[in-house]
């Protein structure tokens, strides 16, 4: 009983440390796009939840199997579903709007 | 699970067999709901990349400290919650009882912070999206968009804390029932399941929401 509290506790005390972490790494100056890694303490802290606080090793087997399973389904919705956006250029189009905004801006500027 | 000295259900083969199929049972559907959120990390990824300026400004826009503490109080509900469990496991049933009335008065500190703090305070400063929103110049798009997923997102979680929260008040009302002991209490580990699953979510909402966007 005493060694689970002293686990449960630990635990928390290392949730609390990776939260500092992950606050302090984005007030890092990091470029826009490799922002994402002020993810990986939390990514880490859901690891420990669902192995200390969930204890996803008791139960059977099944278990284990469900929560692997979902974090196979979960990579490949959110990696399969990120081929777009990490593989595509963006080309922004000037619209109507976008054009009678900057000629407002731009007083004096002719209409196109 | 060990409880064979407890009685069980006519199809199950024992008190065991019936303890994992209810334990099998909600990671089974623990496992449907990654795929619930993880749609909508999905949503995030494609919402911040379109303009990721506008999206991160948005990002900007939210209260850091209200986030953390939330934070802060869903891990420490979740920490509570176990011990009720280490505590019942050893049949200690009135250590159950406290254990998930501070969880419980926890998770309802949460609501009150996020929904009556924080989010009256986001419809005073006109951050829902819509035509009066408060944002203008050219990362008014991307702000509104990260405005979208901020209140589906917080929205559809605190739903999930306001079933949780019934659920530990059934566990606690069973619990003065003195229904649970240290052969029997299979329900009070499962609703720990789902509410340790809940607060592991907000693990992954709380960087989505108030940190990635925050040092650009």
């Amino acid at each position: 009983m005493t060694q689970r509290l002293r686990q449960l506790l630990l635990t928390w005390v290392l949730l609390v440390v990776l939260l500092a972490i992950e606050i302090g790494i984005s007030f890092l100056p990091l470029d826009r796009s490799a922002r994402p890694v002020v993810l990986l303490p939390a990514v880490l802290m859901a690891g420990l939840v669902g192995v200390v606080f969930m204890e996803v090793g008791r139960g059977p087997e099944i278990v284990r199997l469900f929560a692997v399973a979902s974090l196979l389904w979960l990579t490949i919705l959110l990696g399969m579903g990120s081929l777009d956006p990490m593989t595509r250029a963006m080309h922004y189009v000037r619209t109507q709007n976008t054009l009678a905004s900057s000629t407002e801006q731009q007083p004096g500027t002719a209409a196109p | 699970m060990s409880e064979a000295s407890a009685t069980h259900e006519f199809q199950y083969s024992s008190a065991q067999h019936q303890a994992e199929t209810a334990v099998s049972g909600m990671w089974l559907f623990l496992a449907t709901e990654v795929l619930f959120f993880g749609a909508l990390f999905l949503a995030w990824i494609y919402a911040r990349h379109w303009d990721e300026p506008g999206f991160d400004y948005g990002a900007q826009q939210t209260s850091l400290v209200i986030g953390t503490a939330n934070t802060l109080i869903l891990i420490t509900s979740s920490l509570v919650y176990s011990v009720g469990i280490a505590f019942i496991m050893m049949g200690n049933s009135r250590r159950l009882i406290q254990c998930c009335a501070i969880a419980w008065l926890l998770g309802a500190a949460f609501l009150i912070l996020k929904f009556g703090v924080e989010w009256r305070d986001d419809f005073a400063r006109h951050l829902f999206p819509g035509t009066s929103f408060g944002i203008h110049g050219p990362l008014r798009g991307g702000a509104q968009t990260f405005f979208v997923f901020y209140f589906f997102g917080t929205a559809i979680h605190g739903l999930h804390m306001v079933v949780g929260l019934v659920l530990v008040g059934w566990v606690i009302f069973r619990a003065r029932r003195l229904n649970f002991s240290a052969s029997y209490f299979t329900p009070a580990f499962v609703v720990g399941l789902y509410w340790s699953f809940v607060d592991m979510v907000w693990i992954i909402l709380y960087p989505l929401i108030y940190l990635v966007g925050r040092g650009t």
